[in-house]
């Protein structure tokens, strides 16, 4: 599924254009907004926040969630939606953090700190206006970015050839280790057995069947999409059985929710820097929304007159977590969309959706489909002015779905995980993949084995192996050929460097963890 | 902890064997390498990865983790995974709505709910529902089996 690339840019060197296309941007806008792709953005985006505000599911689960029910959608009405939901559920992670201390998604850690000591005050209903209003402005702006960057990206990256590929596949897999969470040794075997996984099925130069036991339902490889929906929503699921609880009950009352002129002017300051701080951070591979928030809110903090004030419930400690937040998926998108790499596990979801819509990623994507493209860039500019609409308007619905019992919603999280998968090829081979990597995703889950490497390996293993076989074909077999050029051996030492500062920053902590655990042990 | 680590090593050794012998098994295209050296390659830095992750479990220096699952929670978790199996089994056989109904009636009665109405209300409700969403409204179809 993601062979094709490097053959066709190697062919097709039309240019794409350096800059974003006004003129189909705005006919993106008209494409976006009306009708069904208008209907399918609102109902992603407040699903999305849903999804974001009930604490233990993510917006990578989210969106895995909700992958199936694009299918009978066109692939812009399905995308916009998807887009809908990502934005939509970092966003929502804010709210659980201001009204429980406990973040909806990883992401929204940052907005514990001063966003629930503003709920203790009784001004729950202001924290959240001024979350919602905080998200929107960073998404806005990264999603303006992401339209500008693209096309200058994707332009660049049409000059790349199967050597560049290769490369640029083995800096995607470096960026695994990044996500490796505290054992690189367990990051890598996730990614390796990712890796294995990509090359079941037949061989991508020779035609001959590798890893399939004789079984016929593996010849075309292992599903990706139920694969993915297992590893990240299932797994969830068992999740929630294991530690499955009685909902935290929300009381707060609240009201004042649409911030004041005044309340966002002094927060302007802390949107600048958060703004800025999330589009680098989003650009950069394998850290995403939950660096940008501590960032945005620990810079916000030392730039304050009154960085003591700072988590007694100040409306800038929580501007700039949830505008650093959302500020970054612009960033995370850009790298997907421009050269097919996925930055992080949310956008690895959205890769896969936008594959099963016959849309493969990359440069390739700006030539051949530019309508596309800029109906992306539309949605995702127009999915940040929804979610604030939808956060303003129905505040105090999202507050009550955080008391959403669990005895019900985790029955319905499984339920469309495995209709979801069977629906895609209806098959049941599907549906025994997304049941066999759900639980498999579970036991990772539980014994500390990162699962984004895993499904990331999947998506770049097959790139890196065609383009290393296409690159020695093209050289007739020479393998000095990823040394002689320019492009190809800058990436490849990116590769190397990235993935030695990250071995050496988690050997680094995982020290620090051990340290802190002695030295608790020893005062106790 | 150790025991975890100990164990997942134990079982990717096999793997990494398996898959080495596997890959030098392939036939040779001219001009287009050996088909064998990416998978070698990764089946050689999965055996690094694993004996690393093991050296640490036998150092003691394994990650700490959440406490062990015992009890009523691996019950819980175990019961679920075998209900999951079962639905799998037989929603082609019985179709989508007949299967779903008793599989999210048996999910609630292990998650603990005894309010037996409304979770045979949610049950239906949710069957029928999802049942809709994909057959009629996305023009996806689920199994009928012998009950639809």
């Amino acid at each position: 599924m993601f062979l094709s690339r490097a053959a066709g840019c190697a062919s097709g060197r039309r240019r794409v254009g350096l800059m974003v296309d006004l003129n189909l941007l705005l006919q993106g806008f008209g494409t976006v907004l009306y009708g069904y792709n208008l209907i399918a953005l609102v109902l992603g985006s407040f699903f999305g926040i849903i999804i974001g505000a009930i604490p233990g599911l993510t917006a990578t689960m989210g969106i895995a969630l909700l992958v199936p029910f694009t299918f009978g959608m066109t692939p812009i009405t399905g995308i916009v939606m998807l887009l809908g939901i990502y934005t939509g559920a970092i966003y929502g992670g804010g709210i659980a953090s201001i009204l429980i201390k406990t973040p909806g998604t990883p992401a929204a850690a940052a907005t514990v700190f001063d966003g629930y000591p503003m709920a203790q005050k009784g001004l729950a209903g202001k924290a959240i206006g001024i979350a919602t209003v905080s998200s929107g402005v960073g998404g806005t702006f990264t999603a303006l970015c992401l339209a500008f960057f693209a096309p200058i990206l994707a332009n660049f990256a049409l000059r790349f050839s199967a050597p560049e590929y290769f490369a640029l596949a083995c800096f995607g897999l470096s960026v695994t280790i990044t996500l490796s969470g505290r054992s690189p040794a367990k990051g890598f075997i996730s990614g390796t057995l990712g890796l294995l996984i990509s090359m079941v099925g037949l061989d991508p130069m020779g035609g001959f069947q590798r890893f399939t036991f004789g079984f016929p339902e593996l010849t075309g490889g292992i599903s990706f999409v139920p694969m993915l929906i297992g590893l990240f929503a299932l797994s969830e699921g068992f999740r929630q059985v294991e530690v499955i609880l009685t909902a935290p009950r929300v009381n707060a009352v609240l009201k004042d929710i649409v911030p004041k002129l005044k309340d966002l002017k002094a927060c302007a300051g802390a949107y600048l820097r958060a703004c800025f701080i999330g589009l680098i951070v989003g650009i950069t591979p394998a850290i995403g929304a939950d660096t940008s928030a501590f960032l945005s809110y620990a810079e916000t903090k030392r730039a304050s007159k009154h960085p003591e004030k700072f988590g007694t419930g100040v409306p800038e400690g929580v501007a700039a977590a949830q505008c650093g937040e959302n500020a970054s998926t612009g960033g995370d998108v850009l790298p997907m969309i421009t050269l097919g790499i996925p930055g992080d596990a949310a956008t690895a979801v959205l890769m896969g959706a936008l594959t099963i819509h016959n849309l493969q990623p990359g440069p390739m994507l700006f030539q051949n489909h530019p309508e596309v493209v800029h109906q992306i860039f539309s949605g995702m500019i127009a999915a940040n002015i929804i979610f604030v609409i939808l956060g303003l308007l129905f505040a105090r619905f999202f507050a009550r779905v955080i008391n959403i019992d669990r005895k019900y919603l985790v029955p319905l999280i499984f339920i469309c995980c495995l209709v979801g998968s069977y629906a895609i090829n209806n098959v049941m081979y599907d549906l025994i993949t997304c049941a066999i990597f759900g639980f498999i995703g579970y036991l990772m889950l539980r014994y500390d084995f990162p699962v984004a490497p895993m499904v990331l390996a999947q998506i770049l293993g097959g790139m890196m192996e065609s383009n290393f076989r296409r690159s020695l074909a093209m050289s007739r077999g020479d393998v000095t050929v990823f040394l002689t050029r320019p492009i190809t051996v800058v990436i490849l030492a990116l590769a190397i460097f990235t993935t030695i500062m990250a071995v050496r920053r988690q050997r680094q902590a995982l020290k620090m963890e051990e340290e802190l655990a002695r030295r608790t042990a020893e005062a106790q | 902890m150790k025991k975890v680590d100990i164990l997942a090593a134990l079982l990717l050794f096999p793997v990494c064997g398996y898959v080495f012998y596997e890959a030098g098994s392939w036939p040779r295209l001219p001009d287009l390498g050996n088909p064998g050296w990416i998978p070698s390659g990764v089946s050689v830095c999965l055996l690094i990865a694993t004996i690393m992750m093991l050296a640490r479990a036998l150092r003691g220096r394994s990650l700490t983790l959440p406490g062990r699952l015992e009890g009523v929670d691996r019950a819980r978790v175990l019961w679920i995974a075998a209900i999951t199996v079962g639905y799998v089994v037989v929603m082609n056989y019985l179709g989508f709505i007949a299967s779903t109904i008793p599989y999210l009636a048996g999910f609630g009665a292990v998650l603990g709910e005894r309010r037996w109405a409304r979770l045979a209300f949610f049950s239906l409700v949710v069957s029928v529902a999802i049942y809709l969403i994909f057959d009629t409204t996305l023009n996806v179809p689920l199994p009928r089996g012998w009950l639809r």
